[in-house]
């Protein structure tokens, strides 16, 4: 009996202003395969299905538990972690893409930084750093931890914006992994000192009234994190926030 | 000199550019839109289908709540401030949000991704028909406010051609579907439902009310064209 084999298509791409061109794999089909660990077997012997000789696949990716949040890929059209990606859940041949509405490096790679950036530029932190010992925090109740906790399972994979008809060139819209983390940091007792600042940063262009309402952020999560609750609740908070600076200025 | 940057010198990069956090008028202009789908453009398209309601009573009655309304004071401040300008306003804008989105349906054919699409494709043919209807009704032809007799004889004639009248069914589906799906975004995009629960149950809502809106609406455009509706409008032509 023949070994069963796995098909897989792959998207490559030299360099940014390289052409792009479809690479075909047959592997050998193993138990429990993901598609990270069909990429890796690719790299140990890179050769086409057609017996061309190529190189090794550039694509980002770390922990394989979907926990750092790199290996965001189009796999079968959707966006979604490779790693978690199991190859029998999968319709062959696997068609494996980069990402397309970030910036790309080589193949499979591209530069996510926007949303670092947008991160920055929300103060997704809580301002502890000084040159003096501030003492412990304020307490957290465990019921404001339960509520807070999905939120901070965000591994910055950048699905969410992915799949979001708004987050384009045109809009500049910041996406739904900031929006979220400003709801996180403005209900963290120390971090909400930046509350205000948070809120008038989402109202700028780009911010969260260019939310669509389209969902797909939400369905595609791959850390059930609740997005839209999150949307729904920074946008009453920022307009709450732009009115009360109306009536105040 | 060193001509290093210091690392928080913002870059220009490829793709999506960052959050402009703070800066310009977007927000208010979005929201303006979202607000003006609601009042006066929602509350107005209510009013307008119960008016039509009174249809069903016959030209005489249809006439008269032409008349009382037409009677408001300041109506044509009314008509303008509260109707035009902000359908207007609202088409445009609304235009503008579509031409700036990327549907991606055809990869994530979701429920929500769906409705996001739909809320496109009716708004476009609400502008279309409320373009042609209100040329046709209000500006073109014998002028409603001074000959409010004269309006179900009006719209009868016009819904006697069936190509205008598919046109008038379909417009009212699509509008009363914008409008029930706008009040339901609304909701979620304002925080008054950020609950995943609620959005759901809200959404039942808003589904019963788009229905209910939709077959009052058609009601109505049955009564402009059912029998003896004909007779009723050739009555009023005599006078």
């Amino acid at each position: 009996m023949a070994p069963k084999t796995v098909q897989l298509e792959i998207k490559r791409q030299a360099s940014p202003d390289a052409p792009a061109v479809w690479e075909k794999f047959e592997l050998e089909w193993r138990p429990g395969m993901n598609v990270i660990s069909a990429m890796m077997e690719i790299a140990t012997n890179p050769v086409t299905a057609d017996g061309q000789a190529t190189t090794p696949i550039t694509y980002d990716s770390n922990c394989l538990e979907e926990i750092c949040g790199s290996c965001a890929m189009r796999i079968n059209g959707k966006a979604r972690m490779a790693c978690s990606s199991l190859v029998e859940n999968l319709e062959q041949p696997i068609r494996i893409e980069p990402l397309s509405k970030f910036p790309l490096v080589r193949d499979l790679q591209v530069d996510r930084s926007v949303l670092f950036e947008n991160l920055m530029r929300v103060k997704a932190w809580v301002p502890v750093d000084g040159t003096y010992d501030l003492g412990s925090g304020p307490r957290v109740f465990p019921q404001e931890q339960e509520a807070n906790y999905p939120l901070s399972n965000c591994i910055s994979c950048t699905c969410c914006m992915e799949v979001c008809p708004q987050f384009n060139e045109d809009t500049g819209f910041v996406g739904a992994a900031t929006i979220a983390q400003v709801k996180l940091f403005n209900n963290h007792p120390t971090g909400k000192v930046f509350k205000e600042d948070r809120l008038r940063a989402l109202a700028g262009d780009g911010g969260v009234q260019e939310c669509g309402f389209a969902q797909n952020c939400v369905e595609v999560c791959p850390k059930q994190i609740p997005l839209t609750n999150a949307i729904s609740d920074v946008s009453r908070d920022v307009t709450i926030q732009k009115v009360k600076d109306f009536l105040r200025g | 000199m060193a001509t290093v940057q210091h690392p928080s010198t913002p870059s220009l990069r490829p793709g999506v550019q960052p959050l402009r956090a703070g800066q310009g008028t977007s927000f208010l202009w979005r929201k303006l839109h979202s607000l003006l789908g609601i009042v006066p453009i929602g509350a107005f398209l209510v009013e307008h289908l119960l008016s039509n309601f009174e249809a069903l009573k016959g030209a005489a009655a249809y006439g008269t709540q032409v008349r009382f309304l037409n009677s408001l004071p300041l109506v044509r401040g009314l008509e303008w401030a509260f109707i035009f300008l902000p359908i207007l306003y609202h088409g445009v804008y609304g235009v503008y949000i579509w031409l700036r989105g990327k549907s991606n349906i055809v990869y994530y054919p979701w429920t929500g991704n769906w409705m996001y699409l739909a809320q496109r494709y009716t708004g476009l043919i609400a502008i279309v028909y409320i373009g042609y209807h209100v040329a046709t009704q209000r500006f073109l032809g014998v002028s409603l406010p001074e000959n409010p007799a004269y309006a179900f004889a009006k719209v009868h004639n016009e819904l006697t051609n069936p190509l205008i009248l598919a046109f008038y069914v379909i417009a009212m589906i699509a509008v009363c579907w914008h409008f029930a799906y706008g009040i339901w975004l609304f909701a979620a995009k304002w925080g008054i439902t950020p609950g995943a629960t609620a959005r759901v149950r809200f959404g039942y809502a808003c589904l019963v009310l788009g229905i209910v809106l939709a077959g009052i609406g058609l009601t109505s455009i049955y009564a402009f064209v059912g029998p003896g509706s004909a007779a009723q409008a050739a009555a009023v032509q005599l006078h």
